[in-house]
């Protein structure tokens, strides 16, 4: 294996990550040495609760982190092989929105409510290839068309949209330039159910076509069932566990991953009450020595409070924290 | 057993420079005490409006509500009053709809007051007694909202609403915002205040599986009507109206094994102001026929399983 580089058939690699904050003299520790593999044409879903963080992981690939109270302090992240971390802002913007693009759950806050659709997709267009006028406009109303909306409306204003037709202007704007890495976080969540599986369904369709890859950053189980080939579950700016769909829905075996699956209401049972996850997320500023989920894990001995567990193969491919259910 | 609450014909109508919204528009049902009703239906479908018109926090345009045999539809000063007291609701954000400035402990005390039924030293007490009830540290009666995290926001919140002594709680939402680990917290924590206090929950939601766990009988909201009324185990086995098949198919599955095709609806839902005679759904439906442009009505089809178009019976065969 070439030292951290990205290996064939291997789009993105995040090696040891590690984000932290400053709020108010306090560090908050939010990514802690995360790893992550994200194959060519495949779906990764990074699954997790509020606070995780996800976002956090999806803006460092970007580099878009508010730079005044963020620090990367370690890690590299491969984009075809080369680490976007060591990379110039002029070199880094020549790749957002080009090789790699990133929605976010709320459509209205990522549209400039001032300006026209149309102009908003022409921007990215030209921004990115030696196009005039008249072409990036073409191509802003074909685009239109291919999330689904008419090419007229490109004269239109975010305001004049709704939130499900929105969320498709943000996509037309992210796939303008075809990227081959999608940033996806939580692009449903603000939607209707009925609206949401519009939009999976279109998604899947165009990363077929463009043959893009993509990372979905989620806290919904059945969207990751839906949508993934494979999924790594995180907890307070860790992977806990990680492996393909099958891996993780029919042998989940961290505690954390069980206890998701079991807090959900079943629709196909008849329970009374439900099984919560006991206790709260830990305090980010203040991690503990040992397992970072231990505090509120059923299963946790002694040794669990005081020593950190690395991730282990458990089988092929399958990764996990705990040992507990391997 | 005897009703609770009797909703006839209730309707809410908003003037707008468009013309006429109709956010409820004709919604009959009766709920017994104790019970739990689920409202679910798409953001713009009504169900928030219904809550709030319900409780009496905006005037009805029409219809009737009986509350504990006595028509309450336009009670006003001191009688409603007495009857907030009995009638509650929570929030989605509980951040919302808590006040910055007011410890937990003030939180629920200043709502003991108001009923008048405390002394401040009675209040005390009181107040320490309704934060154990919903699980909240006594070590935290001093902190503020923005010291809380959003379970335990929520908790303050249930606490409040409690405070008064309440028959009747309305959640818009209650868990929506929460993180699933700790949904199911607040989801067991209601049912155990309902067995404990005999509420009775109007539960409104986008969340279907949610609902179906807490409720008892579910209605499914379209455009300000109610399109299918039914025991909540009978929504997922058998239901009735094309408009629920659709939003139930729509719901992603965690079964990997099992991925259902969802029954994509085309288009998005129409405008709630002056809407046209007939289903509302018809655009959207793939069932729809000439006969859908004519006014529907709300059939049981079977069993306590009321269905809001003409077609249900040809169509469920």
């Amino acid at each position: 294996m070439q030292n951290g580089e990205t290996q064939r058939g291997e789009l993105l690699r995040i090696r040891d990550l590690v984000v932290e904050y400053t709020s108010e003299g306090e560090t908050i520790h939010a990514v802690n040495g995360v790893s992550l593999e994200l194959k060519k044409g495949k779906t990764l879903g990074l699954l997790g609760e509020t606070g995780a963080g996800k976002t956090t992981i999806a803006k460092s690939v970007m580099r878009i982190l508010p730079e005044t109270t963020s620090k990367i302090n370690s890690g590299e992240i491969y984009l075809n092989g080369k680490d976007v971390l060591l990379l110039s802002e002029k070199k880094m913007r020549a790749i957002r929105g080009k090789s790699a693009s990133m929605i976010f759950q709320d459509p209205m806050t990522a549209l400039d409510p001032v300006r026209r659709v149309g102009e908003q997709i022409e921007e990215v267009i030209r921004l990115h290839n030696n196009t005039g006028k008249n072409e990036a406009q073409q191509w802003a109303m074909e685009m239109l068309e291919t999330v689904g909306i008419k090419a007229d409306r490109a004269r239109e204003y975010p305001h004049q949209f709704s939130g499900g037709m929105k969320q498709r202007v943000v996509i037309a704007i992210a796939l303008a330039c075809k990227p081959e890495l999608l940033l996806a976080d939580e692009p449903t969540t603000a939607l209707d159910v009925t609206i949401q599986a519009q939009i999976l369904r279109m998604i899947e369709k165009l990363k077929k076509e463009l043959d893009m890859s993509m990372l979905l950053i989620t806290h919904d189980l059945g969207v990751v069932a839906s949508q993934c080939d494979d999924v790594a579950v995180i907890y307070a700016g860790e992977i806990l566990e990680s492996g393909s769909r099958e891996d993780i829905y029919d042998h989940p075996t961290h505690p954390y991953t069980r206890g998701l699956f079991d807090a959900l209401p079943d629709i196909n049972k008849e329970v009374r009450r439900l099984t919560p996850i006991t206790g709260r997320m830990i305090d980010p500023t203040d991690l503990p020595k040992g397992c970072y989920f231990q505090p509120r894990c059923a299963y946790a001995k002694k040794s669990c409070r005081h020593e950190r567990r690395e991730m282990a193969e458990i089988s092929p491919g399958h990764h996990c924290r705990c040992t507990h259910f391997a | 057993m005897a009703t609770l609450l009797e909703i006839r014909n209730l309707k809410k109508y908003f003037q707008t420079p468009k013309g006429v919204l109709h956010a409820v528009d004709g919604i009959s049902f009766s709920l017994e005490p104790g019970k739990t009703m689920g409202i679910v239906g798409e953001s713009g479908c009504g169900k928030s409006t219904l809550g709030r018109t319900v409780i009496r926090l905006i005037d009805s345009s029409g219809g009737q509500i009986i509350f504990e045999n006595k028509d309450v539809t336009f009670v006003r000063g001191r009688e409603l009053k007495a009857l907030r007291q009995k009638m509650q609701i929570i929030f989605q954000d509980p951040f919302a709809s808590l006040n910055p400035r007011f410890t937990v402990e003030r939180t629920i005390r200043e709502a003991l007051m108001l009923t008048k039924r405390y002394s401040r030293p009675e209040a005390m007490d009181e107040t320490e007694r309704l934060m154990e009830l919903v699980g909240i540290d006594q070590r935290l009666r001093n902190s503020y909202p923005h010291e809380l995290d959003g379970g335990r926001r929520q908790r303050v919140v249930i606490a409040r609403a409690l405070a008064t002594g309440p028959r009747f709680v309305v959640g818009d939402e209650p868990v929506s915002a929460l993180d699933v680990s700790i949904q199911a917290q607040i989801i067991n924590l209601l049912q155990d205040l309902q067995e404990a206090m005999d509420l009775t929950y109007i539960f409104i939601t986008h969340d279907l599986s949610a609902v179906k766990h807490i409720s008892d009988v579910i209605g499914v909201m379209y455009l300000g009507q109610m399109v299918e009324i039914c025991p909540s185990n009978e929504i997922f086995r058998s239901p009735l109206h094309p408009y629920t098949k659709a939003l139930l198919s729509a719901i992603p599955s965690i079964d990997i094994h099992h991925q259902q095709e969802s029954v994509i609806l085309e288009g998005e839902i129409v405008s709630p102001i002056n809407p046209k005679p007939g289903c509302r759904f018809s655009a959207r439906c793939r069932y729809s026929q000439a006969k859908c442009g004519e006014p529907q009505s709300l059939e049981e089809i079977a069993t306590d399983h009321f269905v809001f178009c003409s077609r249900a019976r040809e169509i469920n065969d």
